[in-house]
Parts: C-alpha cells; sequence; structure tokens
C-alpha cells in the first residue's frame, strides 16, 4: 500500500518539478513551446487530483467518509533527527491540493501575455508549484518547513522580475514579511520538537499517528513499540499527527517556559504570527496590497487563490490541534484578529482607486472569515460541550477558503484583463465596459457577486456560515461580523458601477477595449461554473471536507471537555483556597 | 390528489419555470430574434405555465381537500363580555392566560379538524384528538365569553402546514441549513396571486418595452462630446431579470426555513439592484441601484443578527417540524396550547453561566428559568433573546418593505422601467417584508410586535406626508407604497394578523393596477412630471377610468356595511383591530388616529394624482397633442387588474351566497393559514400592561362599525379635499403652498432623510475609510519603512565599524609591522663582525634572564 501512496502522492508533489527540470532543456527561442508544456505539466497534475476525486479508482481515490489521514506513507529521510519524508492526505488538505492544482493550470493559461524570460518564468512557476502542494501533504513537520520555504523563492523572483514599476519594493516586502514568519516558525518547531517525547503515547496513538506503520503486521508492530520503548532518553519527533497528540493527551508541551506561560503557548504563538502574515490578517497585511499591485497577473492569481490558504491550513492544521491549551486560552485572539480584518479590510477597501489594490482588500477582509471561523471555540461547559456551532464555524471557514480560492483569482484575472488592454487600474477612469465588453461584464459581475456573498454563489455559503457559527461562542464578534456585510455591498457595488456601467468609458485606450478571446474566455469561464456550482450545491465540497473537520473539532471538544475543564474547575478551587488556608495560618500564628 | 405529495411537487414546479426561463435567456437571449424578442415570449410562457400550476393548485388540490372556515359571527354579547375581560386588572389576565383560549368552537369545527387530520399521519391525528379532549375540558372551566364567538377559535390550526426538505446545502452535527418547502393555503394564496401579476405585467411589459427591441436613444444621458446616448436594445435582459426576479420571488414565498427565506431574500435584491439599475447608463439609475441594495443590506444585517440568534438557540431554521423535528413554531409555540413561551434552547443559552457553574438544565431547572423573568435572571435574558431575534427579523422585513427609517430606497427605486416599479416594487418584492412577518408572526412577542406597529404609523405617516407634495407621479405612488406598507406592518403589529395579509393581497393588485396606469400615461407623454400632463382621459380614457377604480379601490371607497372595492375591505379590517387595539392599550390609541388620518391624506393624494393627470385642462399642450391610448397588450392587464381591485376583496359570503359554494374568498383563505395560536389574546412580559386582542373581537360591532364609518369619513373628506384643489379648483394649491412654505419646504425635501443620512452614514464611513486606507499607509508600512530604515543604518554603522574600525586596527598594525621591518632593515649591515657581537649580546642577555627568572621562581 505504502508503495502505491508514495507513488502517487510523490508524482503530485514533484511533476511540477521534474518539468522545471526539463524546461531547462528547451531552445531558448521556443518561447510559446515553453509556456505549452508547462500548462501541460499543470493539468496533468490537476488530473492526477481530479483522479483520486472521482469514485472507482481503486487505491488511488481519496475515501470521503474517513475522516482521518489516508494515503499515507512514511520513509526515513534524516535518521539522526528523526526526520521522515512523511505525506499523507486528508478532508483538510485535500479540497487545498484540487484548488491548487486547478488555480495553477488557469494561472498558468493566464501566463500567456508573459514575455520576458519565459523559461524562468516557467521554471519558478513550476517550483512554486511544488512546494505549494508540498506543504498541504508533509506530515512531517520539517519537511513542511522546507516546503515552506523553498515556496518562497519562486514567489520573490516571480513578483521581483516579473512585475509592475515597483516591483523590487514589493518584492522585498513580500520576502521579509514571509521570511519573519517562516523564522518564527522554525523557532516553535525545534522548540515543539525538543520537548516532544513519542514514549509518552500509548500503543493506540503510536499506530494512529504513524510512528508506527500501521501496514505492519501484529508481531513487527509490537517489536518495534517495544524497541521505542527500550530506548534510552526521550525520542523527539516532527511527526505532525504524533504532535498533535502529544498536544491534546500528554503534558509534553505544559512547561512553563516565559513570563508564567507555557511552552505551548509561546509556540502556539510564534507559530500563528506565521501563518496569519500568510493569511493576511491585520495588522501584518501590508505585504498583501503591494505584492498584488506589481504581481503580474497570473502571480496574484496564485497568490491570492492558494498562497494565502496556506496560512489558514496552517492554523487548522497545527497552531489548534498540537497547543489546544494555547487556542483555547488565545481562541479570543484569534477570532478577534479574523473579525479586525474583515471589518479593517473592507474599509480600506471602500477607499482605494487602484482596482487590483481593492481586490486585494477584500482579500483581508475575507480570509478574516477564515481566522474567525476556525477559532469560534463555542464547545464548553456552558454550552454542554456542544460542538456543533463550532463544526459549522470551521467548515464554514474550510469552504470560504475554497470559495476565496474561486471568487479571488477570478477577480484578479478579471482585472489584469481590462489591464491588459488599457494599461491603467484607476477606477476613476473607468465606465461603460457593460457596452464593450458584454461577456466579459457580465462575468465579472457574477465574480464580484461571489465575492459580495451573493446567495447562489461560493462566497455566500462560507460567510453565512462563519459568521451563523459565531454567535454561540461571542455576541460581540457576532454582531460585528454580521455588520460587514454592509460594507462589502458597499464597496463592490460602488466598484462595479465605476468600472462596467455608465455611459462611455474615461480613461487612455478607449481603441483597445475589445471583446475577450477565448483563452481568456476559457479561464474565467471554469471559474464562474464553479462560483455556481460550489455556491447551489455545497456539499460537493463539504462531502470531501467534513469528516475530517468536525473530527478535528471533534477531538478539541473532548479535550475541553475531558482535560480542560477539570483542570479549569481544580484551579478555581485552588484560586479559593489560600486564602482559607492563610486564615487557617493566622488563627495557628495567633495561638 | 393527496395534497402532501402532490403540491411540493406542483409548486415546486410553478417556482422552477421562471428559472428555466432565465437560464435560457442568460445564454441564448441574444439570438431569440431581434435584439431578442423571442425571450419576452419565453419568459411570458415560463411565468403563464406557473401561473396555471398555481392556480390549479389552488382550486383542484387544495380547495378540495381542506374546507374553508366558516364566516367570523358578529356576536355583540360575546363581545360585551371581552370588553368587560379588557378592562380586568393584567393579573386576571394573567389567570387565565393558560386556560382560557384552549377552547374548541362548537358546531363546524369539528369537520374542520376532521378534514385537517386527513392528510396527516395516525400519530398527528391522535394528537391532535387529544388536543381536543384536552381543550374540551379546559373549555368547561374557562370563561364562557371566549366559546361563543365562532368555530375558528381553536388552539389547533385548522390545517397542517406541509412541510419538508428538499435538499441540504450543509450539515454538521445536529445542524442543517436545507433547502425545503413550508406550504399552507398562505403560501399557495401568494403563489396565486404573484404569478397572476407577474403574468400581467410580462404582457404588458411586452407593450412598454418595445422600445427596446432597436436601437434606443437615451436623452436622459449626455456623452462627452455633448450628444446623447445611443444603444442596442436590451429586450431580452430585461425579460431575463424579470424571470429571476419571479423564481427569487416564489423561493422566499415557497421557503421552508428561515435561511432560506434569506438566501431568496438576497436574490430578489440583486434582481432589484439589475432592474433598477436597467438602464446602466444612466448614473442615476445605478446610484438608486446602489441604494437600494446597499440599504436593504443594513436591514439583512439585523437580520442576520436575527438568525444567529435563532440557530444558535433552537439548532434549527425550519418553520414546522419536519421529520419529527421541531421546527422553530412549535418550539415557541409547544402543542397543545400552542401559547408563546421562551423555548428551552433560549432557555439553556440565557443560563449559559449556571451551566458552567454545574447546574444540570433539567427540564425543571428549564421550567423554573423560565417561569422567573425578573432582572438578571436567565428568564429575563432569555425572553430578551426573543425580543431581540425578533426584532433582527423584522429589520430585515423594513429593509425590504421600505419601512422607516430604510424607506429611502423606495423612492429612488422609481429609477427602473415602470412595469418593474408595478411589480418589484409595490406588488411582490417589497411586500415580502410584510410577508415574512406575517409568515413570523407566531415568534414575535407582543413588545416585538409594538415596535412592529408603531414603525408601520409612522411610516404610513410620513410618506403619506411626502406624497402630497410629489410631482413626479411614479413617486406619488412610490410612497403611497410605502405608506400602504406601513399599514400592514402596523395592522401585524396591533394583532391583526389577517388584516395585515388582505391588505397585502388587496393592495398588490389596485397598487400594479395603478403603476402600470401612470406606466401607461408615461409611455403616452414621455414625463414623469405630472405639472406637464393634464386633461389625459380624454386622450386615453382606457388608462384613466381603470385609473380611477385604481383610486377608488385604494382609498376604500364603499357603501358602509353593504359592499365597497377591495381596499375598503381591508382597510376597514385594519382600522377596526387598531381600535379594539386602543381599546385594551388607551395609551397606543394615537395608533388608530394616524392610521384614521393616514386614510384621509391616502384619499387626498390619489386623487390629487388622477385630477392633476386626467381631468382639467393640459398644462403642456405639446405633450398633450403627442399623447395617445397604449396599445391592447398594454390596457387588456388593466382592466384584468381593475376587475380584481374591485373584487378581490370579496367572498362569497359578501353576497350570502356561501351556503352553495362554502366560504369561498381571500379572507377566508387566510383564516384558514393563520398561525395556530395566534388568535388568543397575548400579554407581554416585560410591559404586563400591554395587551394583543384577540383579532376576532374587531369584526364585534362596537368596533367594526365606528371603523368602517370613519374609514369611509376619512376617505371622502381627503377625496373632497382633491377635488376642491384640483378638480374643481375652488381653492389654489400655489397660495397654500406659500403659506405653508417651512412646512411645504420640509415636505418637498422628504423630511431631510437623504441629507441626514449622507451626514451621519455616508460620510462618516467613506472618512473612516480614508483614514484606515492612510492608516496603512503611515503607520503600518511607515512603522515597517522605520525598521527596515534602522536595520539599514545599523548596517552602515556596521559596516563603517568594519572599516574604519577593525580594518583600521588590522591595517595600523601591519602599517606598524612593516615600518618595524623597514627600521630592522637597517641592522642587517653585511659585516660579520657586527652580527657575531649581536650573538654574544643576545646570548649573554638571555642566560642573565633565566637565571634571574628561574631564580625568583624557586624563591617564590
Amino acid at each position: 500500500m505504502q508503495s502505491t501512496y508514495i507513488t502517487l502522492l510523490s508524482l503530485i508533489v514533484f511533476i511540477p518539478a521534474a518539468g522545471a527540470l526539463v524546461l531547462a532543456f528547451f531552445p531558448r527561442d521556443k518561447g510559446d513551446a515553453m509556456k505549452t508544456f508547462t500548462l501541460v505539466v499543470t493539468a496533468v497534475v490537476f488530473g492526477l487530483t481530479v483522479i483520486m476525486a472521482l469514485p472507482g479508482q481503486g487505491t488511488w481515490q481519496f475515501e470521503q467518509a474517513q475522516s482521518a489521514m489516508q494515503k499515507v506513507f512514511s520513509v526515513p529521510w534524516i535518521s539522526s533527527f528523526n526526520i521522515y519524508y512523511y505525506m499523507g492526505v486528508d478532508g483538510i488538505s485535500f479540497p487545498l491540493v484540487i484548488l491548487t492544482t486547478f488555480v495553477m493550470m488557469l494561472s498558468m493559461a493566464a501566463s500567456w501575455p508573459i514575455q520576458k524570460y519565459v523559461r524562468a518564468y516557467c521554471i519558478l512557476f513550476l517550483i512554486l508549484e511544488t512546494g505549494v502542494l508540498g506543504v498541504f501533504l508533509a506530515l512531517d513537520f520539517f519537511l513542511f518547513y522546507v516546503f515552506w520555504e523553498v515556496m518562497l523563492l519562486p514567489m520573490y523572483f516571480l513578483i521581483g522580475v516579473w512585475g509592475g514599476p515597483r516591483r523590487e519594493y514589493a518584492a522585498i516586502k513580500f520576502f521579509l514579511y514571509t521570511l519573519l514568519g517562516g523564522v518564527l516558525m522554525l523557532i516553535a518547531i525545534l522548540m515543539l520538537y525538543f520537548n516532544s517525547d513519542v514514549k509518552l503515547l500509548s500503543d493506540d496513538q503510536l499506530v494512529a499517528s504513524n510512528v508506527v506503520s500501521a501496514d505492519l503486521g501484529d508481531e513487527e508492530r509490537t517489536a518495534q513499540i517495544g524497541e521505542i520503548r527500550a530506548t534510552d532518553g526521550p525520542i523527539h519527533t516532527f511527526n505532525i499527527l504524533a504532535l498533535q497528540q502529544l498536544g491534546q493527551h500528554t503534558d509534553a508541551f505544559d512547561d512553563e517556559l516565559l513570563f508564567g506561560k507555557n511552552l505551548q503557548w509561546w509556540a502556539f504563538l510564534l507559530l500563528l504570527i506565521g501563518f496569519v502574515i500568510k493569511v493576511p490578517s491585520v495588522p501584518v497585511h501590508t505585504w498583501l496590497p503591494d505584492a498584488h499591485v506589481e504581481a503580474p497577473t497570473p502571480i496574484s492569481m496564485i497568490l491570492a487563490g492558494v498562497l494565502l490558504k496556506l496560512g489558514g491550513y496552517g492554523i487548522i492544521r497545527i497552531c489548534y490541534p498540537i497547543c489546544p491549551d494555547a487556542g483555547f486560552e488565545l481562541a479570543y485572539f484569534v477570532c478577534g484578529l479574523g473579525v479586525v480584518s474583515m471589518v479593517y479590510g473592507a474599509f480600506a477597501a471602500l477607499a482605494q482607486t487602484d482596482f487590483k489594490r481593492l481586490v486585494a482588500y477584500s482579500s483581508v477582509s475575507h480570509m478574516g472569515y477564515v481566522v474567525l471561523g476556525i477559532g469560534v471555540w463555542s464547545a464548553v461547559a456552558g454550552n454542554e460541550f456542544n460542538s456543533d456551532s463550532w463544526k459549522l464555524g470551521m467548515n464554514g471557514a474550510m469552504f470560504q477558503m475554497i470559495a476565496h480560492g474561486i471568487s479571488s483569482p477570478g477577480m484578479f484575472f478579471l482585472v489584469g484583463v481590462v489591464y491588459d488592454r488599457v494599461h491603467h487600474r484607476n477606477l476613476d477612469q473607468f465606465g461603460g465596459l457593460f457596452a464593450r465588453m458584454p461577456v466579459y461584464a457580465g462575468l465579472s459581475i457574477g465574480i464580484f457577486f461571489a465575492g459580495l456573498g451573493l446567495p447562489g454563489l461560493c462566497g455566500f455559503i462560507g460567510e453565512v456560515f462563519v459568521t451563523l457559527s459565531v454567535w454561540n461562542y461571542s455576541h460581540t464578534l457576532a454582531v460585528i461580523a454580521a455588520s460587514v456585510v454592509i460594507l462589502t455591498a458597499a464597496y463592490i457595488l460602488w466598484t462595479l458601477q465605476r468600472v462596467y456601467l455608465g455611459p462611455e468609458y474615461k480613461g487612455p485606450h478607449a481603441e483597445a477595449l475589445t471583446p475577450m478571446n477565448t483563452r481568456e474566455l476559457l479561464i474565467a469561464a471554469p471559474l464562474m461554473a464553479f462560483a455556481i456550482i460550489f455556491g447551489v450545491y455545497p456539499q460537493a465540497v463539504f462531502n470531501y471536507m467534513t469528516p475530517s473537520v468536525n473530527q478535528t473539532v471533534d477531538d478539541l471538544a473532548t479535550w475541553t471537555k475531558d482535560v480542560k475543564t477539570p483542570q479549569l474547575e481544580e484551579e478555581a478551587t485552588a484560586a479559593v483556597q489560600p486564602p482559607a488556608r492563610s486564615v487557617a495560618q493566622n488563627q495557628v500564628r495567633s495561638k | 390528489m393527496d395534497p402532501i405529495t402532490t403540491l411540493p411537487k406542483l409548486l415546486g414546479i410553478a417556482w422552477l419555470l421562471p428559472l428555466a426561463s432565465f437560464v435560457l435567456i442568460l445564454f441564448f437571449g441574444r439570438r431569440m430574434g431581434k435584439a431578442g424578442s423571442k425571450a419576452g415570449y419565453l419568459a411570458t410562457a415560463a411565468i403563464l405555465s406557473s401561473c396555471a400550476i398555481s392556480l390549479f393548485a389552488l382550486f383542484f388540490v387544495w380547495l378540495p381537500n381542506y374546507e374553508l372556515p366558516g364566516p367570523v359571527e358578529h356576536d355583540e354579547s360575546g363581545h360585551h363580555e371581552t370588553a368587560a375581560a379588557h378592562t380586568g386588572d393584567a393579573a386576571e389576565h394573567g389567570d387565565h392566560e393558560g386556560e382560557a383560549h384552549e377552547e374548541n368552537g362548537s358546531g363546524d369545527h369539528g369537520e374542520n379538524a376532521d378534514v385537517a387530520e386527513k392528510p396527516s399521519d395516525e400519530a398527528d391525528a391522535a394528537a391532535a384528538n387529544g388536543g381536543h379532549e384536552h381543550g374540551g375540558e379546559e373549555h368547561a372551566a374557562a370563561d364562557s365569553s371566549a366559546g361563543q364567538h365562532g368555530g375558528a377559535h381553536h388552539a389547533e390550526p385548522s390545517v397542517r402546514p406541509i412541510t419538508g426538505d428538499w435538499y441540504a446545502l450543509g450539515e454538521f452535527g445536529s445542524l442543517r441549513i436545507t433547502i425545503g418547502y413550508y406550504i399552507d393555503s398562505l403560501t399557495v394564496l401568494m403563489f396565486s396571486m404573484v404569478t397572476f401579476i407577474a403574468t400581467c405585467i410580462h404582457f404588458y411589459a411586452y407593450g412598454y418595452m418595445h422600445d427596446e427591441l432597436h436601437d434606443v436613444d437615451d436623452h436622459e444621458v449626455r456623452m462627452s462630446d455633448g450628444s446623447h446616448l445611443r444603444r442596442p436594445g436590451r429586450f431580452y435582459r430585461f425579460f431575463q431579470y424579470l424571470s429571476l426576479f419571479c423564481f427569487s420571488m416564489l423561493g422566499i414565498v415557497i421557503a421552508g426555513n428561515i435561511a432560506m427565506v434569506f438566501v431568496f431574500w438576497e436574490l430578489v435584491g440583486i434582481c432589484s439592484y439589475f432592474l433598477i439599475g436597467f438602464y446602466i447608463e444612466r448614473k442615476s439609475a445605478s446610484n438608486a441601484a446602489n441604494k437600494a441594495f446597499i440599504v436593504n443590506r443594513v436591514g439583512d444585517f439585523g437580520m442576520i443578527i436575527g438568525l444567529m440568534i435563532l440557530f444558535g438557540t433552537l439548532g434549527t431554521f425550519a418553520f414546522g417540524d419536519i421529520d419529527g423535528k421541531p421546527g422553530i413554531f412549535s418550539q415557541v409555540r409547544p402543542e397543545p396550547s400552542h401559547q408563546l413561551i421562551v423555548p428551552d434552547g433560549m432557555i439553556k443559552a440565557a443560563a449559559f453561566e449556571e451551566i458552567e457553574s454545574g447546574v444540570e438544565p433539567t427540564a425543571e431547572k428549564i421550567e423554573a428559568w423560565r417561569a422567573d423573568t425578573s432582572p438578571g435572571t436567565p428568564g429575563h435574558w432569555a425572553y430578551w433573546l426573543m425580543i431581540i431575534a425578533g426584532l433582527g427579523i423584522f429589520c430585515g422585513c423594513v429593509g425590504k418593505s421600505a419601512q422607516f427609517p430604510l424607506h429611502v430606497w423606495l423612492p429612488d427605486a422609481m429609477e427602473g422601467p415602470t412595469p418593474v416599479s408595478a411589480l418589484v416594487h409595490s406588488a411582490t418584492m417589497v411586500a415580502a417584508g410584510v410577508y415574512l412577518v406575517g409568515r413570523f408572526f407566531p415568534v414575535f412577542v407582543p413588545e416585538v410586535l409594538l415596535v412592529i406597529a408603531i414603525i408601520g404609523c409612522v411610516t404610513l405617516f410620513i410618506a403619506a406626508t411626502i406624497a402630497i407634495t410629489a410631482t413626479d407621479i411614479k413617486r406619488v405612488l412610490a410612497y403611497s407604497t410605502v405608506s400602504q406598507l406601513g399599514y400592514m406592518m402596523l395592522a401585524l403589529g396591533v394583532g391583526g394578523w389577517v388584516a395585515g395579509m388582505f391588505h397585502l393581497i388587496t393592495h398588490a393588485f389596485f397598487k400594479s393596477l395603478l403603476f402600470m396606469c401612470s406606466g401607461s400615461v408615461i409611455h403616452a407623454v414621455h414625463t414623469n412630471e405630472m405639472t406637464e400632463m393634464g386633461g389625459l382621459r380624454k386622450k386615453m380614457p382606457w388608462t384613466a377610468y381603470t385609473m380611477l377604480v385604481g383610486c377608488l379601490a385604494i382609498m376604500g371607497a364603499g357603501i358602509p356595511f353593504t359592499i365597497g372595492l377591495s381596499g375598503h375591505y381591508s382597510k376597514d379590517s385594519i382600522l377596526a383591530q387598531a381600535l379594539s387595539f386602543r381599546a385594551s392599550n388607551p395609551m397606543y390609541g394615537w395608533l388608530f388616529i394616524v392610521a384614521a388620518g393616514g386614510a384621509a391624506i391616502t384619499a387626498f393624494y390619489m386623487f390629487r394624482l388622477w385630477f392633476m393627470t386626467f381631468a382639467g385642462p393640459p398644462r403642456n399642450q405639446e405633450r398633450y397633442d403627442h399623447a395617445h391610448e397604449s396599445p391592447r397588450v398594454m390596457y387588456v392587464p388593466l382592466v384584468v387588474l381593475a376587475v380584481f381591485a374591485v373584487g378581490v376583496g370579496w367572498s362569497t359570503n359578501t353576497f350570502y351566497v356561501d351556503s352553495l359554494l362554502g366560504n369561498f374568498g381571500v379572507q377566508p383563505l387566510l383564516e384558514q393559514a393563520r398561525p395556530a395560536g395566534t388568535l388568543d389574546t397575548a400579554h407581554g412580559v416585560l410591559m404586563p400592561n400591554l395587551v394583543h386582542p384577540d383579532e376576532h373581537e374587531s369584526h364585534f360591532p362596537a368596533f367594526h362599525f365606528p371603523a368602517e364609518l370613519v374609514a369611509v369619513a376619512t376617505a371622502l373628506t381627503g377625496l373632497l379635499l382633491a377635488a376642491v384643489f384640483y378638480g374643481w379648483r375652488v381653492l389654489d394649491p400655489a397660495e397654500v403652498r406659500a403659506q405653508f412654505r417651512p412646512i411645504y419646504d420640509f415636505l418637498i425635501h422628504k423630511w431631510y432623510f437623504d441629507e441626514l443620512y449622507d451626514l451621519i452614514f455616508v460620510r462618516p464611513v467613506l472618512f473612516i475609510a480614508n483614514r484606515v486606507a492612510e492608516f496603512d499607509k503611515i503607520v503600518i508600512d511607515g512603522l515597517i519603512h522605520g525598521v527596515a530604515m534602522w536595520t539599514r543604518v545599523v548596517a552602515l554603522i556596521d559596516d563603517l565599524f568594519d572599516r574604519y574600525l577593525i580594518d583600521g586596527l588590522v591595517n595600523a598594525f601591519s602599517r606598524w609591522v612593516f615600518a618595524t621591518a623597514i627600521w630592522f632593515r637597517g641592522a642587517e649591515t653585511g659585516r660579520l663582525r657586527q652580527y657575531v657581537m649581536f650573538i654574544v649580546i643576545g646570548t649573554v642577555a638571555l642566560f642573565v634572564l633565566v637565571t634571574f627568572y628561574l631564580n625568583s621562581t624557586m624563591a617564590g
């Protein structure tokens, strides 16, 4: 089994890298051939993931009903540090993987106008895809980090070389922000690594987290477990699933570290900063507008459609399950970040005059929903540990990531289409595009309405599910979150009015406003189609996603009930007792 | 035919046909004949089929299976006793709250219940029977006054609504968000009404929009070079939006849960946006469209809060019970009494802290929490949750139905083509807010109903006063719509469920008629300004006289206690209910007075409109000369609607023929749909003196007679005033205007709402937005640039340090070594004797040093 899975997942991750290698041997002047080849490579990867999604594919098929990791394989990579080439996929990562391959394919198709250094562009593009897919599939924290850093560099060059006038500024800003996040993440990873010890786990947990392979026969397995138990000293691990088990079922990360906060609190914070930079949340978001404005259209599509999702994915996969105690304590902070981003992003979007900057700020606002939905820790004692609301929120957040992954690349692409024609993005110098480019305007209005959260389009489901889930966590945040619908409507409708409506086009190069060509239509139409399909039949996504997401929530709800609540009660009684004791001591003294 | 299985299918098809039409036109509209002329046929065919199916569902599925309730008796003695009960103190009310209202009527009620049980399963029937027996026992104990008035007065719903789900949008744990249906006679009636009016309007629009079949010169749009805009026609697009609208509107009507209502609520909003902004080139149109959508979103914000509370505490959105899982209605009004209580889920949510501190939420405990509503207790907070949830949902309705303070969008919405104004912005979509209040009526506690009544009352007055001074024919009608919607809200708010919904139905017919007539006029004279019209009845008699019927209908014309136009009946029942409410709550008596005064203003501005348009000499001869009657495809729908405007309020009972046909009519159909338990007298909890009287009491002569007389008298007063100013022209309106300058200015500026909102909402939001953007640029990026700069400064210092200090030292050392070496070079003379002397001196010195060193260490 393992060999099948290793083939499957390795193919998905490394086909793009192999493609990049092949590109090196193309003749210098065959730009179009290189683009076609790259498009084929991305299409092949997309095809592989689609095959996994379809029924009747035998061992390659993704099992919808299974909540645990599947297609798991693990082979030693750097044994002296217990680092494994360890990957797997579940309902949280799988939809994001498909989204990635899909958006990558479309953005490659959108890369045709690129004429400068085509070979380098294509190579970097493919390496980027490998990096992103690797992050989604890696289950070894070190491997995760490696892929995280792998995708950083191509992105830097893609913005810095092929971008707009201020591309170098934007690229460096992007690079430094993300690098900072990466460094903080590395510190957290090492903290967790050196405090981990797989020997603390029970036999079942060892198998569940794949420290001991489930494929082995009984005898072999017992032998391996025995071997682990017999080792002297702690056995550190980078295994994400094992770290989750350690975080939820042992006190491995509970040692006090700094300022009265324990190790997992600090690890959570460091990881969170790393991830919210990627999301991005206010106040670490300012790289995004600049990066988007300067990046070429296809790179904007990837940035918005895929890269931002890595942040949300990291929070769901790593922050909360590994450091539940810190998550519990900081849940309000995380939700607060989400709500602030939603409001702040919407306000900022309202003030923009650059079309692309506006869409970028709308991304900040929309990704706020993701951060909010993940954090609504409503399964607490007062709620009788009912986790339904939280499930609604986390599923909503996951759906919002997919929905945003459809609508925002669409928006950026559509902005790019008109930018390619008239070479400006000043919102006050558009107007009348409806008459000149009817199909384009129709698609734009559709995609922008998906962003506005119109029912029947994908944006609605995620936004509404997240908003609904918040009430049971915090009334205040819920009301603020609900108010964002007004601002969203305002900035989107105002944009549509300024760009598409009105009697005539007001800017330069009016003669260049020709209707969309077939290639552009073939990129925008699928996005629009998926926006409708996911909006009308969201179960198409939830079927894959829900079992794993619910499992994550249930694990944390169980942890709240079994570990955290007794602990809090204990602290409460302990807090009551000291004065009583001091009174007793006083009495003793007075005697 | 079994209605339980048939109706969802039939109405489902009727619902989806317009969607199919929309999709077809979306993809192929452009190719459907010249400028998409065939698209009109397609959309009309779709809505016509929907209408046929809906009417079939009403007449051949619903009515044969569910017998309508009999007429309400006007029992004098019953009234007296009830009135006496009203004067009793509130505590007494509280005493028999639990028992007095569960009585079962005698006579025909038994039949009704049997009919009702026919489609239900056996368990339901058993429950209903249990309810009967229970009710019967209680009846014996209850005071006798309640038992005397009529068979419809019973706790069990006369017909169980048909509920179910089509499919789920999402399902997490026990939470389900679904697309489903809730069908009762109101649903079927609304389906028939909406599809029927929509059909008329589709036909009418086929004539009205014919300009769009070829290139259009839009004289309202001036290009930068000074010319007028010339653009291709968009005939098919109009019908495309119209189809989408019909689908969305029917979605609201059939919705089985409040989330689905919200989904289609937004969709009708967006259709309205498209239709208001149909002339996309006009800045005013796109502004109006934006305004409509954004103002509606303000209402939706409240609605989302309501949804959150309901979903978060009750765990369901469904109206009715589905597969044994209780819906909102049965949680709020549990069987068998259907008394409004705060549901368990809300109590638990309110007792969050108690449960967290370890209190087990058992049934007894919940009961105890519920019973105690003193401030600071969970019961109190739970009741507030009910209020907030109710107000939240109502907030959505305020937006959609253009109630104060969100009424500002509707008059601007008149930028859309007139058929749209008739369908969307008078008959159907704006009535959706009222419909939702009616649908959600069982959940509103008396305090919320009071707010609804007050909002409705304020709205009807403000809008009516603005309509007096407006000169744009469509804006007069728009304000009239706002005002009439206010009447409906008022009716619902004072407990008149049937009265409010009845007015919704009658208003839909006469207001769409009025709008279409105004469209016909605009079509003829190419202006909206009434100051350019006059005398048109000679040129366009069909339009003039159908519009006269509409004006009479909205005025509520009729011969008291004999017969009248449709508006006569619905407005009477509203006033009667307001009067009955006044008897129970003297401090809210002004609601009735404002409503009665509003009736006079209504008659005044409607006839002002009619006289200014159709009577007297023409004010603009040129426009008059070019005027012509509209084509037949436009005025035939007018005649059809005029017939309904006259007669839709009638029931067989009006003509005393109900013994032959059963009591058929809109009112009995609505009576049948009345939500279970809402007929009882209801008392406020936070406001114990607030009493919502039983609606049937408003039929007692003591309320009904004065209300009817007041209605007719006020209407006639308004009519006479209008005639004095604009018909006979005895008085000159200009003089009055000059005399009351400040009031006139206030009204012509629409109470300055737009200016006020611009000042307190729009500008602050834009201000904040700009500050936020600056904050990003200056503070956050400034911080980052600062960090970057300091890093560079440090790097620079580091560089200088390297270059001058460290490198300097190294260089200095090397220079010194070099210099020393140069100096030493002087010693290299090449003379052997000198070298030997150096060696000797060196050796001796070494020995001396070593000896000295060794001695000192040994000594130490």
